[in-house]
């Protein structure tokens, strides 16, 4: 077993590993700052900060508010644009719907089609044939555990339920990056438990590159291959650190949280995200 | 293993029993029943009292029955209005059902090209501002115009027959389809457009799949509203040679002092208005029904 101390890497180090691991990056993040406002008014919401994201990896931002973490998520999804600096995704400029399958803090289901509907409209535009669609929508739902329930109206099913169409509607393009801001963050601590097991099981199976927002710890502890500190306003790597529990799809959550190097991350990042909120 | 996360399980076991929620539906459910009957009730009972009231005044002879005709009269037109009597056939050759459906085709079609208008020129006017900068103006013009005031210019290029008719209703019906379709298409929200763009929907896309489906309740609610301005103007409409028509009816019936005729006709527009109204407000609910829950 690995020490706590073997698994953390320096910021420098991580991107050094990363270059190594793979040709190119998933995500490649390189000085890039961001900016809200213009003139006196402009205020830095991130950087300058750089970042390598290898292929198969499942990155978790933490960090406290303001730190520029969802700023970031936004910019590699492609809805905003960087101050300066290059962001690119599999080697090219980010565009929404175009690389990366996208779940946001709450579900932004559309309430006018069902459940089933919400997922097709995704595979529709990800240019699935018409007579395909209804199988791979029945498909994505059993994978978030929601089998048989395509013909529902998305206001009829519960908060956490909607968050598992969303995270289906989001994999239904079949796109190999999963960008989550904060996704289980307006659930109810039992119901934010469950998913969070859920995606790491179906994570850990497809192995699916994904970058995760999030202000929790235990969720980064929990989640991740890898998490980034960053430090409030502007935001910079205040810690990068590798996670290395086992993750072989089938893991007992509680076995998990009991393991020894489990604590030690926990408190190492802890500490870092108190240190970078000040 | 005791870890926070298992005791945590334990204490939202009890509320999730299914008995007090199955239970509740059938005991909500009576009193509801018994409230809406009751204000049907009560509805009724001031209908009876009004129609009292009304033969009441009319017997004691305030007015004259040639002001103010008795029920009876105007039922008695509703009977004569309606067949063939004497060799007459319903009012001025046409029964009343047919004056009431040669107006509700005219606002159908007229009313109808309005709305589809305002439809068009509202989702121009939402998602292009330079067209809105530039519309706008007129739009609002148009509104504060009552239909009566074009009419003559419409009689001018149009003729006496349909067209300037169904050119009223569909100018009277237009400019509230447009307004409420802008505002709602322009304040599209802004987080379900996201996750339109982050699906891969084009533009043109997210105007189909999010824009539209969201601005539908408002757009439906101006849909509403145009067809009551219609509605309302549609005696206007008729003034000019007017019959068949139940506005045109209203019109000549008031010519020769026939009161009981002319009651008789606003009852048939009032009556019929509610009915589409009604009907209009069903299709809102059965084709957004998102909206009343959310």
């Amino acid at each position: 077993m690995p020490s706590p101390d073997d698994l953390r890497t320096g910021a420098a180090d991580g991107v050094q590993e990363a270059a190594t691991a793979a040709v190119t990056p998933a995500v490649s993040v390189r000085g890039v700052t961001h900016r809200y406002g213009r003139g006196a008014d402009a205020v830095t919401a991130l950087g300058p900060l750089s970042l390598d994201v290898p292929a198969g990896e499942f990155l978790v931002l933490v960090g406290p508010s303001g730190s520029g973490k969802s700023t970031l998520l936004r910019l590699i999804a492609g809805f905003e644009h960087a101050t300066s600096g290059d962001v690119t995704v599999h080697g090219g400029t980010p565009e929404p719907g175009r690389q990366a399958g996208v779940v946001f803090q709450q579900p932004r289901l559309f309430p006018w089609r069902t459940v089933g509907e919400n997922i097709a409209l995704a595979l529709r535009y990800a240019g699935v044939p018409r007579a395909e669609r209804p199988a791979r929508v029945e498909d994505l739902l059993e994978r978030v555990g929601l089998a048989g329930t395509a013909g529902r109206r998305t206001w009829q099913i519960s908060g956490g339920q909607q968050q598992r169409v969303a995270i289906a509607r989001a994999m239904a393009g079949g796109k190999d990056l999963l960008l989550l801001d904060e996704p289980f963050a307006a659930l109810d601590a039992l119901t934010r438990e469950r998913l969070q097991e859920d995606l790491r099981t179906v994570s850990a199976r497809t192995g699916i590159t994904s970058v995760l927002v999030t202000h929790s710890v235990d969720e980064a502890v929990f989640l991740g291959t890898r998490a980034v500190v960053l430090s409030a306003g502007p935001g910079t790597v205040a810690l990068d650190v590798r996670i290395s529990l086992p993750r072989t799809g089938n893991d007992d959550p509680d076995g998990l949280r009991g393991l020894p190097e489990y604590a030690a991350l926990r408190a190492e990042i802890g500490a870092a995200v108190r240190d970078a909120a000040r | 293993m005791t870890t926070p996360t298992t005791t945590e399980k334990q204490p939202s076991g009890p509320p999730l029993s299914p008995g007090p929620a199955t239970a509740r539906p059938a005991r909500r459910r009576s009193p509801e029943r018994t409230a809406r009957l009751r204000r049907a009730g009560l509805r009724l009972v001031a209908l009876v009292v009004l129609l009292a009231l009304w033969q009441l005044v009319t017997a004691l002879r305030l007015w004259s029955p040639l002001l103010v005709p008795p029920p009876s009269a105007v039922w008695d037109a509703l009977v004569t209005t309606s067949g063939t009597h004497d060799g007459v056939r319903g009012y001025q050759g046409h029964t009343l059902v047919e004056h009431l459906g040669i107006s509700l085709r005219r606002i159908a079609i007229g009313a109808g090209a309005g709305v589809l208008a305002g439809l068009v020129a509202g989702i121009l006017m939402g998602t292009l501002p330079w067209v809105r900068v530039v519309f706008e103006p007129a739009v609002a013009f148009l509104r504060t115009l009552p239909p009566l005031a074009y009419f003559s210019l419409l009689i001018i290029w149009f003729g006496i027959d349909e067209a300037p008719k169904l050119w009223l209703l569909a100018i009277a019906a237009m400019p509230p389809v447009a307004v409420a379709t802008a505002s709602a298409v322009a304040s599209a929200p802004a987080s379900l457009v996201e996750a339109a763009r982050a699906i891969g929907a084009r533009r043109s896309q997210v105007v189909a799949s999010v824009v539209l489906p969201s601005a539908l309740p408002e757009i439906l609610v101006g849909v509403r509203l145009a067809f009551g301005i219609a509605y309302s103007s549609v005696v206007a409409a008729e003034t000019v040679n007017g019959l068949p028509g139940i506005g045109g009816m209203i019109r000549d019936a008031q010519r020769y002092n026939q009161s009981d005729v002319v009651v008789l006709g606003l009852f048939a527009i009032g009556v019929s208005g509610l009915l589409i109204d009604a009907l209009l407000r069903g299709a809102e609910n059965r084709l957004a029904p998102w909206r009343r829950l959310s």
